[in-house]
């Protein structure tokens, strides 16, 4: 029983947050690998290669994006970052530097077991083929294929531009996945970003979002962070 | 670069005042051949001088050279300089003396304004810490107690119980995030150092952001938008912003008894954006209205504890958020009934994103 439980690696220094974070996670049927500082957690992670990382950057020892460098050289197991820090550079800086996902603090269980949810199954789908089975993917009602590049809602075509299909492309393949600006700019038009190219991307996602018919505050399938980048809602 | 903005525009208001007192004595002399008031009509040039521009400079610049035109142009002998006759120099002295006290003294009531400003904030960052200590130990209390019993007497409640106590707990530390949340952004504006960060935001996507956000705390709570059809830019501080309406819309829920709609609504005028939160509810009380942005001073007069989730805080963070954006805030009761907030941002021209 216990082998088929995904192994998770909490690194966490305050005992408080880590005791309820792993109460949160086992009683959600994961195990827990708990360490309280960089160093630990970079010995943890070599003996135990667990399936997903959750990561607080505050750490006594070093930074936590050490810890991120450290995992990102040779391995692309899910990283979550948990932050007390509101400021929108650092969350870009941790998903820039490879992490999965963050958190900010405070959370809530079912906010946190989300994430942890999309990143486990974002990783299964990029080890096996890269993309979703059979050339298609399909969403609550959203259905594309990828081989017509077409794209439909609820059996309803939606014409989209070659940029336009290429970003709802992106965001579905990293389906539950917070895709930076920088990192969506990057994929659709190559080449580092440069000065506008966001609000190029912006008006881009204005467009998809009018021919999605998504409203402002309903659920929609894509999920904006302001200043931070896009996510395809799971 | 701003302080020789400066110099230029008290430069010009010297020559500006000298020329205009140089043309009005000429017509005095010429057209109704009188002369006895130019000495008059330059010691008013150099008050008026001494009042408009800062420190004394050009003050006593203006006085010397009143001294000097006078003497050469309209006292005898004409067209020559000289100070020998006791009643030029008098009006020299005159002039010089005007000039000098005029200038300490509008020194000093700019120097008075500035303290009083000063003080202002400080006697509302006091109010903000009293009401902050306050705000943040009543939850606080709950949070406390709540976890101490079950902790304590955990077995011996019932399900029912237990429930409402944990319940207690997640509503009343929601209330404490918001709470730092907006402590947060105000010492962040407060503190001076840290400038207000304006990126180009989309306006749907930032409303998108505040429903998402509203909706968590008040499920139920349905609200009514309305945006422009187009997309509108605005270079804002996104998180702040958010939280502005947020906090508006709160404020709403939690004070406008009797509320059966809530709207939010942004158009264009001009160059700006004008966002528009609306309610049917009770209103707000007109003595209330005053003070509604400025602090938490009209608590005094309520009874401590009647209202957990003071509007005070909120609505002043509001203000200094919108402030620190160049913006301005404004809060009304409507006709129908009800209170509408405005606020204005200027947005941003849409021009470089068509390629």
């Amino acid at each position: 029983m216990i082998q088929n439980k995904y192994k998770i690696l909490l690194v966490e220094d305050e005992s408080n947050i880590r005791n309820l974070v792993a109460t949160m996670l086992e009683a959600a049927n994961y195990q827990t690998i708990l360490a309280g500082t960089c160093s630990e957690a970079k010995s943890l992670y070599t003996s135990y290669l667990p399936d997903l990382v959750i990561l607080d950057l505050g750490l006594p020892d070093m930074d936590g994006m050490n810890l991120l460098d450290f995992i990102r050289r040779d391995a692309l197991t899910p990283i979550i970052v948990l932050s007390a820090r509101t400021n929108e550079a650092d969350k870009i800086a941790a998903l820039d530097k490879g992490a999965n996902d963050y958190v900010t603090k405070p959370f809530g269980a079912g906010e946190l077991l989300a994430r942890v949810r999309a990143a486990l199954r974002n990783a299964r789908f990029s080890t096996s083929v890269g993309r979703v089975s059979d050339g298609r993917f399909e969403l609550n009602g959203l259905e594309i294929d990828y081989d017509a590049r077409r794209v439909f809602v609820k059996g309803e075509e939606i014409k989209l531009t070659q940029t336009e299909y290429n970003i709802v492309a992106l965001l579905s393949e990293n389906c539950g996945k917070m895709m930076t600006y920088a990192a969506i700019i990057k994929a659709i038009w190559g080449g580092v970003s440069q000065e506008g190219s966001v609000k190029k991307l912006q008006v881009n996602m204005a467009n998809i979002r009018k021919k999605f018919g998504d409203k402002p505050g309903e659920q929609n399938y894509f999920v904006n962070e302001l200043g931070v980048g896009y996510r395809m809602n799971e | 670069m701003n302080k020789l903005n400066k110099y230029i525009r008290d430069g010009a208001i010297t020559v500006g005042s000298l020329l205009g007192a140089f043309a009005l004595s000429l017509m005095f002399q010429y057209i109704f051949d009188v002369r006895e008031h130019v000495t008059t009509i330059f010691v008013f040039a150099v008050f008026l001088v001494s009042v408009l521009t800062d420190g004394y400079l050009f003050g006593v610049a203006a006085a010397f050279i009143g001294t000097v035109a006078v003497n050469y142009a309209f006292t005898f002998p004409f067209f020559s300089v000289n100070f020998m006759i006791p009643g030029n120099l008098i009006s020299g002295i005159v002039m010089i003396a005007v000039a000098v006290l005029t200038g300490a003294l509008t020194t000093k009531l700019k120097r008075h304004e500035a303290t009083k400003a000063e003080s202002e904030r400080e006697r509302m960052r006091a109010n903000l810490l009293r009401a902050v200590s306050h705000d943040l130990r009543t939850p606080l209390t709950t949070i406390y107690g709540s976890s101490t019993t079950l902790l304590e007497n955990g077995s011996v409640l019932t399900e029912d119980q237990r429930l409402r106590i944990i319940t207690g707990i997640k509503e009343d530390s929601e209330w404490l995030v918001r709470m730092v949340e907006n402590l947060l952004s105000v010492t962040r504006i407060d503190s001076g150092q840290v400038k207000i960060m304006k990126t180009p935001t989309v306006l749907e996507e930032l409303i998108d952001s505040v429903i998402v956000k509203f909706r968590k705390r008040y499920p139920t709570q349905k609200i009514e938008i309305e945006l422009p059809d187009e997309m509108i830019i605005i270079p804002m501080d996104a998180m702040p912003i958010e939280q502005v309406i947020v906090n508006i819309l709160e404020n709403a829920v939690q004070h406008a008894v009797g509320m059966t709609r809530l709207k939010l609504k942004v158009y264009e005028s001009g160059q700006n954006a004008v966002f528009e939160i609306s309610d049917d509810g009770c209103g707000i009380e007109p003595k209330r209205l005053e003070t509604i942005f400025t602090g938490y001073n009209s608590s005094a007069d309520e009874v401590a504890d009647s209202q957990k989730k003071n509007a005070g805080i909120g609505l002043s963070v509001c203000a200094t958020i919108i402030k620190a954006h160049g913006g301005n805030i404004e809060a009304q009761n409507l006709r129908t009934g009800g209170a509408v907030f405005r606020f204005v941002l200027e947005t941003e021209e849409m021009q470089d994103d068509t390629e």
